[in-house]
């Protein structure tokens, strides 16, 4: 859809002839890094990771929320977080970090480093030349000659005119393209020292200061359409790592019956309000592993857009299991948010694995083969019992026990 | 593992957690010792044990680097004597304001142990503290690189115990050990670690230890391993469905070569080829033969309608 927009392209560039007619006064005002979506005509955000576009239905939606239930070491969780401050770098939107582990300045200094056009095609060609079988497609080709002189169709990580980047996890953002963007900063134990007396307003403390420094943002930088002449819109991409862990004052990961059960609930609720006011969107990354409280969890799927769980393989059966042994984990999709319409975009499928090499995070379908064994045994109670305790969805898990059933 | 961990592999928050079945002061006392004999200040704030128990055992050269902040004679501060530290002056600043009594250098702080803490101050204002005394001491002139906390597993709730593991960069847990292993120093000990590294790998091993006298560690191997798993993964192991087969499904050389060599269907000649190719170098062409039932008339049928 993209490709179409770009008028001007002529058929020797290799792209289709076809050119879409839009008169100018009918485009939507067009902010850097947005395109509008076909399915709810909402405004849409990249992710930072075009394959996490796809599952979530194009991107995301300006003034929603994505939450990400972390996986067991952090790692993944950490990585999309970072994908997605990245990828609002590379379209220059204004960022908001909060945190209550790192420093702020630090994680932005660790941001993954952009792929742009020319870098990948020269990775492009090393491979080619390495590869004997493609050698074979630049001469004559023997079965499909027809379509020799057919310009080749190149489908590259494009430069930032296209909607989702791609980015290479083994190098930092350059600090010259940090310095081109606006952005502000929450750190928690900085706050806290800061304005050490401050009154709680029925919210764990932290929880207090940090929707108050968004509102003062948002407020202050007219992202709520409070300066009505501002010429140039742009985007608020907010960032809090770790909500709910114990750094931020909230003790729903050590005890069954927290103090303050509702704390993170109503800042959800009142976070959302504040989204849905302005041109901005969030990530928030979660402990979900660490909530002893089931129920919490349940209450802020509900008071989320778009939730997604990430179950990496470090550390269970499942690593030296050979049949994974191509993904680093599983990625579970429990919400999308149904905006402005009945149904949401649920794809159908519910098995999906992410696999990270250098330069790509990709999520696939994970195929599972048929069981060849001789026996056809089902899973034993006691391993039902522990996978339905982890996050997975269960669909996925393999028929092997360790009794097996004759019937 | 164990022997890099102690020798200061890495820093942060260090976990060690023992239970009633195995105690790992020991082994506290024996990261201690190694700190010290790297050269790094030791502060210990201990709250369990008195201080001449704490210094029994270790040699001369450690006891001058150690420096104990007495939180166990008088917890509660009754008797109002200075030189004690109780529980409420667990904060990042009084922490560090201990610490800058200390020589300036590289210092460990050693918690003796976190779940007299964590009986006393809720985990969250715990964790805080935690966080904050390597900032509090940066600013006072100091380099804390690790923070040693003995945790008593069996005491707290499952989910604090998980949170605390979260926090940490390495932790040990020690476990008794099957009899009948090793020999000489301390009876001994499995200990299972985990350890995330800055680049974000996470590192897990068991190893079965035992202390010498001195508080040196000495490792003694690892366990076998359980053994059920082998016989479910064996038969996904060997999953190679070419092999054993009453077919044939690879080609020799020769079959290759004869395999490359048959004309495939719709293969033309050269010359045909490079005609049609360039025929469809411009825009596609339709090519019509009408046939015998075809009726050419180029008159619109639709005419005769009267609508």
């Amino acid at each position: 859809m993209a490709a179409l927009a770009t008028g001007g392209a002529t058929p020797s560039d290799g792209a289709t002839s076809f050119q879409r007619k839009v008169p100018a006064s009918s485009r939507l005002a067009a902010i850097a890094g947005t395109r509008p979506s076909v399915r709810h005509g909402q405004l849409l955000l990249s992710s930072g990771l075009p394959s996490l576009d796809c599952v979530l239905g194009g991107g995301l939606a300006v003034g929603t929320l994505l939450l990400i239930e972390e996986d067991k070491y952090g790692i993944y969780s950490n990585l999309l977080f970072k994908y997605f401050l990245a990828e609002g770098i590379v379209c220059g939107h204004n960022l908001f970090v909060a945190s209550a582990k790192e420093d702020p300045a630090d994680i932005l200094k660790e941001l993954p480093a952009p792929l742009f056009d020319d870098v990948h095609k020269n990775q492009v060609d090393e491979k080619e030349t390495a590869i004997k079988s493609k050698q074979e497609s630049q001469e004559s080709m023997k079965i499909a000659w027809r379509y020799q002189n057919l310009p080749k169709m190149e489908v590259s990580p494009a430069a930032s005119a296209r909607f989702g980047h791609y980015y290479d996890v083994s190098k930092t953002v350059s600090p010259e393209l940090l310095k081109s963007i606006k952005w502000h900063r929450f750190f928690l134990p900085e706050e806290m020292s800061l304005h050490p007396e401050i009154k709680t307003c029925n919210m764990t403390c932290g929880y207090t200061r940090l929707l108050q420094s968004i509102q003062r943002i948002i407020y202050q930088e007219g992202f709520d359409g409070s300066y009505p002449q501002k010429k140039q819109k742009n985007i608020l991409r907010i960032g809090i790592q770790s909500l709910g862990s114990v750094l931020w004052g909230d003790d729903i990961c050590c005890t069954d019956n927290p103090e303050d059960i509702f704390s993170l609930t109503k800042f959800l609720y009142v976070l959302r309000g504040l989204l849905r006011m302005s041109l901005s969107a969030c990530i928030i990354t979660v402990p979900a592993h660490l909530i002893q409280n089931k129920a919490i969890m349940e209450r802020v799927t509900n008071l989320s857009d778009t939730v997604v769980g990430l179950e990496s393989f470090i550390g269970s059966e499942r690593e030296t299991n050979p049949l994974y042994k191509d993904y680093q984990g599983l990625i579970h999709v429990h919400q999308i948010p149904r905006l402005n319409s009945l149904i949401c975009d649920v794809s159908g499928t519910k098995d999906l694995a992410f696999r990270l090499k250098r330069k790509q995070f990709t999520i696939e379908r994970l195929h599972l083969p048929p069981d060849l064994s001789d026996t056809v045994s089902r899973s034993s109670k006691q391993d039902l019992a522990e996978s339905t305790k982890l996050l997975s969805s269960g669909c996925g898990a393999m028929a092997i026990g360790k009794k097996h059933l004759d019937f | 593992m164990l022997g890099e961990l102690v020798a200061g592999a890495t820093g942060g928050l260090v976990l060690i957690e023992d239970t009633i079945e195995c105690e790992g002061r020991s082994l506290l006392k024996t990261f201690v010792a190694a700190s010290a004999h790297r050269g790094e200040s030791v502060h210990v704030f201990g709250f369990e044990i008195p201080e001449e128990e704490f210094r029994a055992g270790f040699d001369p050269d450690v006891t001058v680097r150690l420096l104990y902040q007495d939180g166990f004679t008088d917890p509660l501060r009754w008797t109002g004597e200075a030189g004690g530290f109780s529980g409420e002056e667990f904060t990042a600043l009084g922490v560090s304001g201990q610490l800058a009594r200390g020589p300036a250098g590289p210092a460990t702080v050693v918690l003796d142990s976190l779940s007299w803490l964590l009986l006393h101050q809720p985990l969250p204002t715990v964790c805080q503290v935690l966080g904050r005394i390597p900032m509090a001491a940066a600013s006072a002139g100091l380099r804390v690189t690790r923070i040693l906390a003995l945790l008593h597993g069996d005491l707290h709730p499952p989910g604090l115990v998980e949170t605390l593991r979260s926090l940490a960069r390495a932790v040990v847990g020690v476990g008794p050990a099957p009899e009948g292993m090793g020999s000489g120093g301390d009876a001994p000990r499995l200990a299972s670690m985990l350890q995330r590294k800055e680049t974000g790998k996470v590192l897990e091993k068991e190893e079965y230890f035992t202390i010498l006298a001195g508080f040196t560690p000495k490792a003694l191997g690892e366990p076998t391993g359980s053994v059920p798993r082998d016989e479910d993964t064996d038969p996904h192991s060997t999953a190679d469905p070419t092999a054993n087969l009453t077919f044939n499904l690879r080609l020799s050389d020769t079959e290759r070569r004869a395999r490359d060599g048959v004309p495939l269907p719709f293969h033309f000649s050269a010359q045909k080829k490079s005609s049609l190719l360039e025929a469809s170098a411009s825009a596609g062409k339709i090519y019509y033969e009408p046939d015998a039932a075809d009726d050419l008339d180029e008159e619109d049928p639709d005419d005769d309608l009267d609508v």
